[in-house]
């Protein structure tokens, strides 16, 4: 007799669907006791998706569409939904796309969050949104081959580079004003650190009315590549190579969409080592941040002053895992390496200096006096288009949202309850900033606790068998916020899909609405102020697209501007 | 504004005076991986474990070798070859200045020779591996006749080792015994 009974959390919304939408749900399936998929069918898919997001406090993280034709002859399309109400959950609403009419109706029309997801599946799978009002591409590049689409199992090798088809700039950027207005394109080159983003602002004088901005300039066909080429166990060392400052949160999300799958049961000890590791990484990723903040109100003694004791966490980082980035921890069912005596000590040491002299600095930062003026009420993100747009992590905690991904799904080794969440209501760039320095503090309590309570013991299991097509969601709360990933294993020690969604992507749509109404000197503030991540956003195909720079306002020129606010670049 | 230059006094020389002065390394940092050719046996376990292929191993039939070579250039650095090795022959180190003036450089090769199947005279594995194989469950034997046994079977390809067997079992007349049972 099986003693163990599953719990189910989010049954009640499971019963809400079928009562609100009879005979359009056709199966549930459940992965966890937190996690289901739902099949619908394709014409009710909006429906299912809205009534979850806006009736049943749903939070959109992300679509994965996978080419099923092997499987069943159909495509599938999974939309994932953080559930944020009473039963915390996850639950994944699937619908089939026949081979022979590749279209379904959009979702983005009833739940604006979908609209970067629904056109990227376009891109890479050939599946026509209906009823998607923007109707560019967002992954491809604009000289690709109409008609290719990457991640068809039958499209094409993941070596092969297609030849450009155009020359020409042809990628229409939108400008909703009302009046006549200037347009500042601003990159290739981004705004506030050196990877390739385009940025066009519209702006009346100094102020900015609108803004559009195109990325994807460096895709790596990272989920392509993992697919053919590498085995399941090896992704969590690519996945590390996702992103340059919070990699590991990628690997511990990957990690956990497989032993979820597998329903493999991770050591208590690897969980906690694992915990203690992404928070030494939200560390020096915020530490990071908030130098960055300096640098751009124009304060560059405090961002030195922060890159010095960010280097502590740094060393923590070499020290525990062997790196400074890329810790290449994770198998499998666990880590590989365990955190010893002496090495405890050391952290312990260095977490107490590491808190007074950032407490020094955080001090310094406020009590600059132009400061205030420079980030309060600069950079809004309106609650009300946060809860249409579903962005993560600290730009949703600094408009007054309580989520965080360690409290409301804990993971690893995060024990529920035990994770405060930090929120500010001012909905502004010091609201972003004040939350990260809160995060900085709770971080550094959480390593102390983990690392002061977790009993020794196995740190690995290597209990489980590969079992072909099992499938699951993976998640963690990198330091920009949530990163969620979606694999299917396939037959052959290989992975069938692997969709892997970092925060930065859910975080870009909104980025539109906080320039509005600031001034251009503000731009790259509050580019700064959403910690953009291009590498993670950018995963899918290697471009090199020629820009035309005539046009340009150089990022040095832009960057001296925001500083000094001196010498208009425009005049 | 005073608080910034206390911290800025109180901090001093933050910096190190690399590359005028030694690197600062920690010894848990794992580095460049470093190869002993004595005590490799050319069996290609860390080729299979290494994820991102910078390891590799090459049969030349006609040469009679086969060669092991790693490429620094697309090494992670990971260490999963340290833990598959059955021999110790690979071990991850603090260095970490790898940079090269020509991009050949980045490759260490060892050749090792090649074994040959003494039924059918096939090459199969390396002479290392065989004797390593042949030396490990010798240990086990209780006669020095016991151990040449195993020593000759060692030396005996995968397929002849099959066919082998059948004939053996063919020998021992398995219908008899179903009888008896």
């Amino acid at each position: 007799m099986n003693a163990h009974t599953p719990l189910r959390i989010g049954s009640s919304y499971v019963a809400a669907l079928r009562a609100k939408l009879p005979h359009a749900v056709l199966e549930e399936r459940w992965q966890t006791d937190r996690q289901a998929t739902i099949t619908v069918k394709l014409e009710a898919l909006p429906e299912a998706v809205r009534t979850l997001y806006y009736v049943h406090d749903g939070w959109f993280s992300t679509m994965a569409g996978n080419d099923e034709r092997g499987l069943n002859g159909t495509y599938g399309l999974y939309y994932v939904l953080s559930m944020g109400g009473a039963e915390k959950c996850h639950m994944v609403i699937h619908a089939q796309v026949p081979e022979d009419k590749p279209e379904f109706p959009a979702v983005t029309p009833l739940v604006p969050a979908a609209v970067w997801y629904e056109r990227e599946v376009r891109d890479m799978f050939g599946l026509e949104p209906v009823g998607l009002p923007d109707a560019r591409r967002l992954v491809l590049p604009d000289d690709w081959p109409d008609g290719l689409y990457p991640l068809r199992k039958d499209s094409m090798d993941y070596r092969f580079r297609p030849a450009p088809t155009t020359d020409a700039e042809n990628y229409p950027f939108i400008n909703d004003a009302k009046q006549e207005t200037t347009v500042v394109p601003l990159g290739p080159l981004h705004v506030t650190s050196d990877e390739p983003g385009h940025f066009r602002l519209f702006v009346d004088g100094e102020d900015i009315i609108d803004a559009d901005y195109r990325m994807f300039y460096v895709h790596r066909g990272m989920e392509k590549l993992a697919e053919t080429r590498m085995g399941y166990h090896d992704v969590t060392f690519l996945a590390d190579r996702v992103c340059g400052i919070c990699g590991y949160a990628h690997s511990v999300a990957y990690a956990n969409s497989v032993e979820n799958a597998l329903g493999i049961v991770v050591p208590e000890r690897g969980q906690a080592i694992r915990s203690i590791l992404l928070e030494t990484e939200r560390l020096h990723s915020h530490l990071l941040n908030l130098g960055l903040a300096c640098h751009f109100v124009g304060f560059d003694s405090g961002f030195m002053q922060f890159f010095r004791v960010r280097e502590k966490t740094m060393m923590l980082a070499e020290m525990l895992t062997g790196h400074r980035k890329t810790y290449s921890m994770n198998l499998i069912g666990g880590v590989r390496r365990d955190i010893l005596a002496e090495q405890k000590l050391t952290t312990l040491k260095t977490l107490g200096e590491l808190r007074c002299e950032v407490r020094r600095l955080v001090d310094i930062l406020l009590s600059t006096p132009n400061i205030g003026g420079r980030v309060t009420n600069v950079g809004r993100l309106d609650p009300k288009v946060a809860r249409d747009h579903s962005p993560v992590g600290p730009v949703l905690r600094g408009s007054g949202f309580r989520r965080d991904t360690r409290a409301d799904h804990p993971f690893a080794g995060y024990l529920s309850g035990a994770t405060p969440i930090n929120v500010q209501t001012g909905c502004d760039v010091l609201s972003r900033t004040l939350v990260r320095v809160s995060e900085v503090f709770d971080s550094m309590a959480i390593i102390e606790n983990l690392l002061n309570d977790t009993p020794a013991g196995p740190i690995l299991t290597e209990d489980f068998t590969y079992t072909p097509y099992k499938f699951a969601l993976g998640f963690t709360e990198a330091p920009r916020g949530e990163d969620i990933h979606w694999s299917m294993l396939g037959d052959n020690q290989k992975l069938y899909r692997w969709r892997c969604r970092a925060s930065t992507y859910n975080n870009w749509p909104v980025l539109r609405h906080m320039l509005r109404g600031n001034t251009v000197s503000d731009a790259p503030l509050i580019v700064a102020s959403i910690d953009p991540c291009y590498s993670c956003t950018d995963r899918v195909t290697v471009v090199d697209v020629k820009k035309s720079t005539t046009k340009t306002v150089a990022y040095k020129e832009m960057e001296r501007y925001c500083r000094e606010r001196t010498s208009s670049p425009l005049k | 504004m005073f608080k910034l230059l206390k911290e800025i006094f109180r901090t001093g020389q933050a910096t190190a005076l690399y590359p005028f002065a030694p690197p600062q390394t920690i010894k848990d940092s794992r580095g460049k991986p470093e190869h002993d050719p004595v005590k490799c046996i050319a069996c290609a376990a860390c080729t299979g474990a290494c994820p991102a292929n910078a390891l590799s191993m090459k049969t030349d039939v006609a040469a009679g070798t086969r060669t092991w070579a790693i490429n620094y250039g697309q090494c992670v650095f990971c260490g999963r070859c340290q833990e598959v090795c059955p021999t110790n022959a690979i071990a991850l180190t603090t260095e970490f200045e790898l940079a090269v003036a020509r991009k050949d450089d980045l490759i260490t090769r060892a050749t090792f020779k090649l074994a040959y199947c003494r039924t059918c005279g096939a090459a199969f594995s390396t002479l290392k591996e065989v004797d390593y194989v042949a030396r490990l469950l010798g240990a086990l034997a209780e006669t020095p006749k016991e151990a040449e046994r195993i020593r000759a079977h060692a030396e005996i390809c995968p397929a002849c080792k099959r066919r082998l067997d059948v004939e053996e079992m063919a020998q021992a007349n398995p219908v008899r015994q179903m009888e008896c049972l």
